[in-house]
C-alpha cells in the first residue's frame, strides 16, 4: 500500500520552480527523500502537509488528497522542522504536553504520552529544564519528540541530523531506523548527506532541482554497483594487465585496484591471477558502492 | 526487589479531540502566559502588579461609600480614568503572547498540526482579550459588590454596571486586536512594547492638538471627533450612546453615538484583518 504518491506534482515560485513534474510513491517503512540544498525537499514536505498549494499536479497523502484534506493529513502525520523551532524559556516536557494537546489529545493522555516519547527519544531528567540551555544534540531530540508524541501513522523529519556531531548523528539515525522499525511508524526523511541515509532507509528518492533523479529500493541501489578492492604488496600493473586480459573491469585507485564484480568468477579470477603471479596478496575487500556514487553518476548523465 | 521493564513503544489509541478542543487549550496557554502563571515569579510582577493598581481606586470607592456614603467613581468612567494602566498592560503583555512564537519559528510546530492560522489568532486574540477584559471587569464588579454590601441611599447603579461591563468587553476586543496586530509585527519583545506604547501615547496626545485646532477655529462640532482618536474615548462615546451614560471627556461631548460605533467595529476588523495578513505572512516563511 502506498503511503504517499504524487503525480505531475509542481510547485513554481516567481522566481524558481521549487518542485516540477514530480511523480512517486512511497510504501511503508523508512524513506530517505536526497537532494542538495535547495533541492526542493523541503517544498515538497510542505505540500504533502497540506500548507503550500501546488502550481500544478496532484498529492495524496495516507489517501487522503493533500490540497483539499491537509486539515486531516495533519492529525495523522508528524512533522519535525529542519529549522530551529524551539521556544527557549519552557521545558521539554512543557513543549511537548502542549503540543501534544495542539493535536487534540485530551490533558491526561497528553502528559503520558509526552512522558513517553521524551524517554524514546533519549531525554532523562533533562527535559525538566528550559530547551534554552540544551545541546543541539538535545535540541533536535525535542523536535522529533513533538513530531512523535500524536502517534502518527506517518512522519516527516526534515534533515534531522542537521548541525549534530558524528556521534549525535549515528544516535539520531539509530532512532530514526527505530521509529520506522520497532515503533511501526512510517518515515519520510530527507538529508543532503547521500551516505548516512544508505543505513537506515529502505528505500531511497533522489531528487535535484525539483525533478525526481531515481526512486528505487536500497537493496537495487547497491547491488548494481558492486566492487571488489584488491590491494596487493607489489606487481600491481602486472595483476592489473592479467586481469584485463581475463575479461574483467578493472580501474586502478593510488595503491589499489578496483575490479567490478560480474559474478563470483571475478573472485577466482583475482585470486588466480594472484597466485600465477605470486604476488602477496594483502586486501580482497567487497564494497558496496554507496548511493554518493549512483547519484554522482545519474547527475552526471544529465549534465 | 521490582524490576523496570522496558515495555518499547506503546502506540495511542485514545480519543483524538477536534479543532475546536486544541483552540481553546492554545487561549487558555496563552491566557496562562499573559499573567505570567506556570513561569518564573519574575513574569508574573507585571501583570500582577499592574492588576492590583487597577484594583486600588475600586476599594478606595468602596470605602468611601462606607464612610461618607458617596460614590467617588462612576463605573461608567473607570476604564477612561484607569486607561494609563489598561494602556502600560496591553503594551507589556501583548509582546509576551505573540513575540517568543515568531521570533523562535514555532509557528510551523502549530501549522502542521490541526490548528489554521485563524484558529491561532482567534485564541490569541481570545486570551489578551479575555486578560484586559477581567482587568477592568474585576475591578467593576468589586465596586459593585461593594456598593450592594455599604446599601447606599437609593436604588444600587445595576444598570450603569453591567453597561460598563459590556463596554469593558467591547473595549478590551479592541484594545487586543490592535496590540496584538502591533506586536506581531516585530519579533522583538522590547520593540513590541515600544510599538504599543507609542501608538497609545500618540492616540492621547494628538487629542489636545487636533481638538484644539479645530475648536479655536470654530468648528466645535468637528472637534469632538478628535476624541474618538484615542481608543478608551471611542468606547466611551459608544457606552454614553448605548447606555445614556454622561460623557467622560475632559471637554465638551461626543459626535453622534452610531456613528462612534461603526467607528469602533471597523476598528475592531481593521486589527485582526492586519493580524491575519501578518500571521499568513509568517506561515508562508
Amino acid at each position: 500500500m502506498h503511503i504517499l504518491a504524487t503525480e505531475g506534482l509542481t510547485k513554481r515560485f516567481p522566481t524558481v520552480t521549487a518542485v516540477d513534474q514530480l511523480t512517486v510513491t512511497v510504501g511503508s517503512g523508512v524513506t530517505g527523500l536526497v537532494g542538495a540544498n535547495g533541492a526542493g525537499k523541503s517544498t515538497l514536505i510542505k505540500m504533502l502537509l497540506g500548507l503550500l498549494p501546488p502550481t500544478g499536479g496532484r498529492a495524496s497523502v495516507l489517501g487522503l488528497d493533500a490540497t483539499s484534506r491537509g486539515a486531516e493529513i495533519r492529525r495523522l502525520v508528524g512533522y519535525m522542522p529542519e529549522h530551529e523551532c524551539l521556544p527557549p524559556d519552557v521545558s521539554a516536557t512543557e513543549l511537548v504536553v502542549h503540543l501534544a494537546r495542539m493535536s487534540g489529545l485530551p490533558r491526561t493522555a497528553a502528559r503520558e504520552r509526552a512522558a513517553d516519547v521524551l524517554r524514546h527519544v533519549g531525554l532523562a531528567e533533562e527535559r525538566y529544564r528550559p530547551v534554552g540551555g540544551y545541546s543541539t544534540g538535545m535540541k533536535q531530540r525535542v523536535k522529533l519528540a513533538q513530531a512523535l508524541v500524536h502517534d502518527p501513522k506517518l512522519i516527516f523529519l526534515d534533515e534531522p541530523t542537521n548541525g549534530l556531531d558524528p556521534r549525535g548523528r549515528d544516535e539520531m539515525l539509530t532512532l530514526v531506523r527505530r521509529i520506522g522499525t520497532e515503533f511501526g511508524i512510517s518515515v519520510l526523511v530527507t538529508s543532503h548527506l547521500l551516505g548516512e541515509l544508505e543505513r537506515i532507509c529502505d528505500h531511497v528518492i533522489v531528487i535535484d532541482g525539483g525533478r525526481l533523479l531515481r526512486s528505487s529500493s536500497i537493496g537495487e541501489f547497491t547491488q548494481a554497483t558492486q566492487t571488489v578492492t584488491v590491494e596487493v604488496d607489489e606487481g600491481l600493473d602486472e595483476l592489473a594487465a592479467r586481469l584485463a586480459a581475463g575479461g574483467q573491469a578493472v580501474s586502478p585507485q593510488g595503491r589499489m585496484l578496483v575490479v567490478k564484480v560480474l559474478g563470483p568468477e571475478t573472485y577466482d579470477a583475482v585470486r588466480d591471477a594472484a597466485a600465477d603471479l605470486g604476488l602477496c596478496l594483502i586486501r580482497l575487500e567487497q564494497n558496496r558502492h554507496r548511493i554518493e556514487d549512483v547519484f554522482r553518476d545519474e547527475v552526471g548523465a544529465h549534465v | 526487589m521490582s524490576e523496570i521493564y522496558d515495555i518499547g513503544y506503546r502506540h495511542y489509541d485514545g480519543p483524538r479531540l477536534g479543532r475546536a478542543h486544541a483552540t481553546l487549550a492554545l487561549a487558555v496557554h496563552s491566557l496562562r502566559g499573559v499573567f505570567g502563571l506556570g513561569r518564573p515569579a519574575r513574569s508574573k510582577l507585571t501583570p500582577f502588579s499592574l492588576a492590583a493598581i487597577m484594583l486600588l481606586p475600586a476599594i478606595v470607592n468602596v470605602a468611601t461609600m462606607a464612610l461618607i456614603q458617596q460614590r467617588v467613581v462612576q463605573y461608567s468612567g473607570y476604564a477612561v480614568i484607569m486607561q494609563a494602566v489598561v494602556a502600560i498592560f496591553l503594551a507589556s503583555q501583548a509582546p509576551t503572547l505573540v513575540a517568543p512564537d515568531l521570533r523562535h519559528r514555532v509557528l510551523p510546530l502549530y501549522l502542521s498540526r490541526p490548528v489554521t492560522i485563524a484558529s491561532y489568532v482567534g485564541a490569541k486574540v481570545a486570551a489578551m482579550t479575555t486578560a484586559v477584559f477581567a482587568l477592568v471587569a474585576v475591578p467593576l464588579t468589586v465596586m459593585y459588590l461593594g456598593e450592594l454590601v455599604v446599601d447606599l441611599p437609593g436604588p444600587p447603579a445595576t444598570g450603569e454596571f453591567f453597561g460598563s461591563v459590556v463596554m469593558a468587553l467591547a473595549l478590551a476586543l479592541l484594545l487586543s486586536a490592535f496590540g496584538l496586530a502591533l506586536a506581531s509585527f516585530t519579533p522583538r519583545r522590547g520593540l513590541g512594547v515600544a510599538s504599543v506604547i507609542t501608538v497609545y501615547l500618540l492616540s492621547f496626545a494628538s487629542i489636545p492638538l487636533v481638538y484644539g485646532a479645530l475648536a479655536s477655529t470654530g468648528h466645535d462640532d468637528a472637534a469632538s471627533w478628535a476624541w474618538l482618536l484615542n481608543p478608551f474615548w471611542l468606547v466611551d462615546s459608544v457606552q454614553s450612546w448605548l447606555f445614556g451614560t454622561p460623557p467622560h471627556s475632559i471637554e465638551g461631548g461626543y459626535p453622534s453615538g452610531p456613528a462612534s460605533a461603526v467607528f469602533l467595529v471597523a476598528l475592531v476588523g481593521l486589527g485582526l484583518g492586519a493580524l491575519m495578513l501578518r500571521y499568513r505572512k509568517a506561515a508562508a516563511r
